[in-house]
């Protein structure tokens, strides 16, 4: 093996640079890991200032040829800290490399090609590792693992419902109509996070009193993606970062990156949990009086009252419904290994995860392969395979108007009315609403199945290198490709499907998706050295992406015996929905590194779009940025208290795409009892539509103290969006209900600081922190369309609502100090003050815990759960005083005498402090291992973990953190009956071997 | 090595070519688009054009029959999902209407919806000059029905918001007429069907498209405009022109021969379950929960006369059925079924229309037209007073029972200035802690959507 490297080694240097004059030697030596002693394999050792390296061997040893002496030689490996030798001639060199303690020698990609190391980036970028991600316990879905672990961003968890449906926004508001969420980016890979409606609408006509939104409850597609799988993730957070992305970007990137193999003997990794959920907060019951109940339900209903209470049949069916502990297993095994031409990565795992609800849950299968293949020296592919299976049992919550949701129909479910089924398993009708929620619960389907593929490939050939240049080829291709079917089934045995009770005698729903995306890029990447150290790298690149999706919704109503395929019921309904685009762009960037000292950035991007209005026209994005290592020019430096000062600043701008269809004025298609008719979809399309352009700027501070122990950075950004992507509302008279338009602006600022400290180090114990804490707010710069209301139900009930000069998020509603011109007032804002997060790792002898706190202060929800409950006069607090400024009025009270008179009482505080994360782990210390296994096992890890253990917050209902309109925009935080969150607790068994 | 490096040019070289395409530029893949028809229309392409108008004439009737029954008293509506059918619309306590809520958004929105379908087409055809595919007379037919409909659809919206007016003039949505006052709105609908009429009079012997079920008797041009000439009879009623009244009844569809059958002879609008269809919003099923129902209010029964069989447009509950304070024995049932018609207008309208204008001139012909509605409701002759007041009294009585839950009573009682009594079912009262509520409120219009921006 030593043989073939030396040979190939020389044999690029000999052939590529053949004029040589100064004095050159060889360099050889070996490369271990400081703590063990152990061979560090796949080591970099670079001549620094020039493209010349190499790596080291299966056995840790290298061989380098040096040019020129003297010379420095670098060497880094991931996760290790970088090492520089000067070294004079020809020499044998043994190097050990230090664990990096500190993260500030990782890569950071930054451009579509290329990466850069952090202690060099002009961008706060924000990085999760794997230990992170999964290291203090798995998260159900990859976004669910991203709460509090850097700061600019709001996550949040649409419903609880098991597998997934979380919204993710990156420093504020970012569009009002138009995307609000990050493009992901897998391996190369564009993939697809869409929330693909289900159709269950057309029982629950959620969307029939005038809010057309999604209010389906969907999964978003990066539920898809195995944690385990993914080595590190990269947040890149707003235009400034982002720019080389363009027309995609305006809602930040995150780059994912799996998991690869390592040169060496084939090791695994199996790693299994198990646990359960519970919900995180139940509301309780109210409790009953002769009185109360004769208020509520009217005299009648006292009888039935006290007969269910004298028997002891009262029931509470809030627990009845959500209180179930839900079981979870995940398991997964992935091994990875390789040679120095070949290497591989390949997993398999498996969720399964019940709900707090029965019938509803979650199943996962995934599996990964990842190879690396060298032919030659100068010819590097990659290519990554990944297959997803993934079930899921939604259940049947959020808002309706048909009194069928479990979620809202529990809001009308009397306790001491009896709703079991009989001894035949008949369940009786809910005398006091139009559904029995226990029948709901145990017949209803409704269920999401994926089947997916995510494919990538690449390919590095090293085009031409020399001395003091190289110049590199990256061609990168990736598919993105899935099949979703989800199946609504409401048997005609349901209450509300009796036709006797006005059903529609059984539902059922059938959709099928077919989503296609793929990307096409080229990249050239040239560098070069300037004799005084000065670094340029340049690169440009051509990228083409395309996106195809197809979506059959087929309804039947009217099922024949109990049959579930369409063509057994008497009615059905067809609805197929295309989405098609096609973007190309391309984009060059230049790079200056003055020795590490100043690093200067300047780079374009123009990209076009089929959804543009106009196609054919050319968008450019622009990007520049700034870091200046002041430690380096004897600011601080090596010797000092202050080791490490970064003074950074970097502009950048990015777009954001009209949605499919907005550039069209359209009818939709109807019948008249058998004529078929076009009638005006009521949204008016602008051919002329552009994107959004987002403008940010950022600057700030990075610095290190005590040799880089405590790490801090500090960052100010501002950013503009331009041509706002609009839907306003149109004068009805007009015969639309809105129309799409580019017009206005938006501005976002905030602050962002991060603080790392590794407090203790050493042998035995070892206490590292974090904390992150940041704020954003956002205004309405200019608004050329009158102000308009969006994203909720109306002022009655709390809205939002886009004014100039104004925040974005702001929730207004009727109220008693209205505006006499709108007769609106201010009662909120959907955007939290701050948010921090705590995040401490203990490590005492083979014992580590890990917790993380976050607290989100601020930041207002509208709550109709209450409300809802309260017109059924089933709240738990109905009877209770507090919420009267009078403290006459039991708060159901209170909440309806303000119905119609104002929306204050919905509106209500969604801060939180939670307890996001514990994890407590037992490594089985080697020496014992190694006398019970006999060497056939390297490591045993045994441990507790738990999401979202401890829960504090002054919010009337499940959880501050919901979303009944899913994803769907800016506008979270609209509380409908939803499927409330839960809290996990796992065990853990992890084995190398 | 030269070799590899000439070949990955060349590859990096076709890469670059395909990949500075264009990108395609795609038409809407999902519907039509409101373009693609302003050059030739062809008879298709009409059909499913008049189709829109069958269609999104039906869209939120629900909401706005509910509006004119809950606030004129004839039924209660409950639904536990939306509180605001017995707060907002009844001014239970202190809530009042909001001018951006459901119940005024959506009935509003969907009747100018289909005015604007109407005028799409009425451009489409004022471009088809010249068209061989259509006959003059056709091309006049469609004007005549389409402006027939557009009229019923601005007042509707009239009816709701009353004193604070329409916008008359939209077909250009860049540039919308101003809101006029309720007089000059009802006597722009009033032109409007007058043009209609005259367009249809020289429409020929049929339109060139196919009507539905819902138009069986009236679907000529000759007999369609008699359904416009009643609607105006309708309107120069709202407008106190009697005699108008009078004459334009004379060529409308009005038959006295009393039989039930002729009654209900009218224009309706047709449902069906199939899924791009719309049901009949105002069914709900017998015995149906607060989840979502329409219950008679009270004093509809008690206050009715003896035997009157109009009684059985609404049903006894099982069970009485309390939500929000409101206590009803009585299901509205007037519809029994999801795809039970819905009339736009109909006879026995045509026949109370005729009493009433007769009131003032010729109290004879009134009674006798009152007398005909009565004995087909099973009720004796008129016996009462025969002043005006007390005829006026009779005339708003029949038309509460024989047009009930069809859009009228809160109509008529308004126009008459009598809005006072109408029953408040929740009066001034007191909480279980001493707090007053307020009574309830009878609301004299709907505010102007928020969204009209005025």
């Amino acid at each position: 093996m030593k043989q073939t490297l030396l040979k190939s080694v020389l044999l690029l240097f000999f052939s590529a640079l053949p004029a040589l004059a100064m004095a050159q030697g060889t360099v050889s030596g070996n490369i271990t890991e400081a703590s063990s002693g152990q061979p560090l394999p796949g080591a970099n050792v670079v001549v620094k200032g020039t493209t010349n390296g190499t790596t080291s061997d299966f056995d840790g040893n290298f061989q380098i040829t040096v040019n020129s002496f003297p010379a420095v030689l670098e060497f880094s490996s991931l996760g290790y800290e970088t090492k520089e030798v000067n070294v004079t001639g020809p020499t044998t060199l043994n190097v050990s490399l230090d664990e990096s303690a500190t993260g500030l020698d990782e890569v950071i990609v930054t451009g579509l090609a290329t990466s850069i190391k952090r202690t060099n980036a002009a961008n706060a970028v924000a990085s999760i590792s794997a230990e992170a991600l999964v290291g203090t316990t798995p998260p159900p879905t990859v976004d669910g693992a991203l709460y509090g672990k850097f700061p600019g961003a709001v996550v949040t968890a649409n419903s609880g419902a098991p597998g997934g449906g979380l919204s993710i926004r990156l420093r504020g508001a970012t569009s009002i109509t138009g995307n609000s969420q990050p493009l992901y980016i897998l391996d190369g890979v564009y993939i697809d996070n869409s929330s693909i409606s289900n159709g269950t609408n057309f029982v629950s006509a959620a969307a029939a009193g005038g809010n057309a939104s999604n209010q389906d409850n969907p999964t978003n597609r990066l539920a898809d993606l195995n944690p385990y799988d993914i080595e590190n993730i990269e947040i890149l957070k707003g235009a400034s970062a982002a720019a080389i992305y363009g027309s995609r970007a305006s809602a930040g990137v995150v780059i994912i990156t799996t998991k690869r193999g390592r040169e060496g003997k084939t090791k695994f990794n199996f790693s299994q949990s198990a646990g359960f959920v519970s919900a995180i907060n139940l509301l309780g019951t109210r409790n009953f009086t002769e009185q109360t109940v004769a208020d509520a339900f009217g005299a009648a209903a006292v009888p039935l009252f006290v007969a269910a209470r004298d028997s002891g049949q009262l029931f509470d069916y809030e627990e009845e419904i959500f209180g179930e502990n839900g079981f979870i297993s995940n398991t997964n095994l992935s091994l990875n290994g390789g040679t120095d031409k070949t290497s591989y990565y390949a997993s398999v795992s498996h969720n399964n995860e019940d709900g707090i609800v029965q019938n509803t849950g979650y199943e996962k299968t995934s599996l990964r392969l990842n190879l690396d293949h060298r032919p030659r020296d100068y010819v590097k592919f990659g290519f990554s395979a990944n297959y997803v299976y993934s079930s899921s049992d939604r259940g049947f919550f959020n808002n309706d108007n048909s009194g069928t949701t479990i979620g809202v129909s529990l809001t009308g479910t009397r306790p001491f009315d009896n709703l079991f089924p009989d001894e035949n398993g008949v369940f009786p009708d809910n005398p006091n609403g139009s559904s029995n929620v226990l029948q709901t619960r145990d017949l209803i389907t409704n269920n999401e199945e994926v089947n997916r593929l995510i494919l990538g490939g690449s390919a590095n050939f090293d085009l031409y290198k020399s001395e003091k240049s190289s110049l590199q080829l990256i061609l990168r291709g990736g598919l993105d490709i899935y099949s979703l079917e989800s199946l609504g089934l409401f048997p005609k045995e349901l209450q509300f499907q009796n036709p006797d009770n006005g059903g529609l005698n059984g539902v059922s729903i059938q959709g099928t998706t077919l989503n296609k995306n793929y990307n096409l890029s080229g990249f050239l990447v040239h560098n070069y050295y300037s004799d005084s150290g000065i670094n340029f790298r340049s690169q440009a690149g051509l990228t083409r992406e395309f996106f195809d999706r197809n979506t059959n919704l087929i309804t039947g109503s009217t099922l024949v015996a109990s049959e579930t395929n369409i063509d057994q019921a008497a009615n059905t309904g067809v609805n197929q929905t295309r989405i098609r685009q096609e973007d190309a762009g391309f984009f060059v960037q230049e790079e200056v590194n003055f020795d590490d000292k100043v690093i200067l950035t300047a780079g374009l991007r123009g990209d076009r779009s089929s959804n543009n209005g106009d196609a054919d026209e050319l968008f450019y994005y622009p990007k520049g940025s700034l870091a200046v290592n002041l430690h380096n020019f004897g600011v601080g430096g090596e010797g000092t208290i202050l080791s490490q000062l970064k003074f950074r600043a970097a502009y950048g701008e990015s777009g954001n795409f009209p949605v499919f269809g907005s550039t069209f004025t359209s009818f939709g298609t109807f019948s008249t009892s058998g004529l078929l008719g076009i009638s005006l979809g009521g949204v008016r399309g602008d051919s002329d539509l552009g994107p959004e352009r987002q403008r940010e700027f950022e600057t700030g501070l990075d610095f290190g103290l005590f040799n880089n122990r405590i790490r801090a950075a500090f960052t100010y950004y501002i950013k503009t969006v331009d041509d706002l992507l609009l839907q306003p509302t149109l004068e009805p008279s007009t015969g639309f209900a809105s129309q799409f338009i580019n017009a206005g602006s938006l501005r976002n600022n905030g602050v962002e600081f991060t603080i790392e400290a590794n407090i203790f180090d050493n042998e035995d114990f070892k206490w590292y922190f974090d904390a992150n804490f940041f704020t954003n707010d956002s205004e309405i710069t200019e608004l050329n369309v009158p102000a308009f209301n969006v994203g909720a139900f109306g002022a009655t009930l709390g809205t939002f609502r886009i004014e100039e000069g104004a925040s974005a998020t702001q929730l207004v509603g009727i109220g008693p100090n209205a505006d006499p011109a709108t007769g609106l007032q201010v009662f909120g804002d959907s955007a939290p003050d701050f948010t921090v997060a705590f995040n401490n790792r203990l490590e005492y002898k083979d014992f580590e815990l890990t917790f993380l706190w976050q607290w989100k202060q601020g930041g207002d929800n509208v709550n109709l759960t209450a409300l809802l409950t309260d017109l059924n006069g089933t709240s738990a607090d109905f009877d209770r005083i507090d919420l009267d400024p009078a403290g006459q009025v039991g708060n159901g009270a209170f909440r309806l005498s303000n119905l119609g008179v104002s929306a204050e009482p919905f509106v209500e505080d969604a801060s939180y402090l939670r307890l996001r994360e514990l994890g407590f782990y037992y490594n089985v210390p080697d020496s014992f291992i190694e006398t019970a296994f006999k060497g056939h096992i390297e490591g045993i890890k045994l441990g507790f973990s738990g999401t979202n253990l401890i829960n504090i917050f002054d919010y009337n209902s499940y959880d501050p953190e919901v979303s009944n309109f899913g994803s769907n925009g800016i506008f979270t935080g609209i509380e409908v009956t939803p499927f409330p969150s839960s809290k996990r607790f796992l065990f853990h068994l992890q084995v190398n071997f | 090595m030269k070799t590899y490096i000439k070949k990955l040019a060349l590859i990096a070289l076709v890469f670059g070519v395909i990949q500075s395409c264009t990108v395609e530029e795609f038409s809407d893949l999902n519907n039509p688009e409101v373009d693609a028809f302003s050059e030739s229309l062809t008879r298709g392409d009409l059909q499913d054009l008049i189709g829109g108008v069958l269609f999104s004439s039906r869209a939120g009737l629900g909401t706005y029959y509910d509006d004119v029954a809950v606030v004129g008293r004839e039924y209660y509506r409950f639904s536990s999902s939306d509180p605001r059918f017995t707060t907002d619309l009844l001014g239970g306590d202190a809530s009042v209407l909001d001018n951006n809520t459901f119940y005024i958004t959506t009935p509003w929105g969907a009747r100018y919806r289909t005015v604007k379908n109407a005028n799409i087409i009425l451009d489409i055809l004022d471009a088809q000059s010249g068209s061989n595919l259509f006959t003059a007379q056709e091309i006049e037919a469609t004007r005549g029905y389409l402006r027939t409909w557009i009229a019923n659809e601005l007042l509707l919206n009239l009816n709701l918001t009353y004193e604070e007016g329409i916008r008359l003039e939209v077909a250009d949505e860049n540039n919308l007429g101003p809101f006029v006052s309720r007089t000059e709105a009802l006597a722009g609908i009033r032109n409007i069907l007058d043009q209609g009429a005259m367009e249809l009079q020289n429409g020929g012997g049929n339109f060139p498209f196919r009507l539905t079920s819902g138009y069986d008797g009236f679907d000529t041009p000759a007999t369609f405009r008699q359904v416009n000439r009643g609607l105006a009879a309708r309107v120069a009623a709202y407008q106190e022109d009697f005699t108008g009244v009078l004459s334009l009844l004379g060529e409308s569809f009005m038959n006295m021969d009393g039989s039930a059958a002729s009654l209900n002879t009218g224009l309706y609008h047709v449902f069906s379950e199939a899924p791009t269809d719309l049901i009949n919003p105002l069914f709900f099923a017998l015995n149906s929960s607060s989840a979502g129902v329409r219950v008679a209010q009270p004093l509809f029964l008690t206050e009715a006369e003896a035997g009157d069989t109009r009684l059985s447009k609404i049903a006894m509950r099982d069970e009485a059925i309390t939500f929000a304070e409101l206590t009803g024995t009585h299901d509205f049932f007037l519809y029994t079924d999801r795809e039970a018609p819905l009339s736009v207008i109909r006879n026995e309208e045509l026949i109370l229309l005729a009493a009433e204008a007769n009131i003032n001139t010729n109290p004879t012909a009134a009674i006798a037209a009152l007398d005909l509605i009565r004995m087909s409701a099973g009720l004796p002759a008129y016996a009462g007073a025969t002043d005006q007041a007390s005829l006026v009294q009779e005339m708003l009585n029949q038309r509460r029972y024989s047009l009930y839950g069809e859009g009228h009573r809160w109509v008529d009682i308004r126009r008459y200035d009598m809005l006072d009594t109408l029953p408040i079912d929740r009066v001034e009262r007191q909480d279980a802690d001493g707090n007053t509520i307020q009574a309830d409120d009878v609301w004299m219009n709907f505010p102007i959507p928020l969204t009209e921006n005025q």
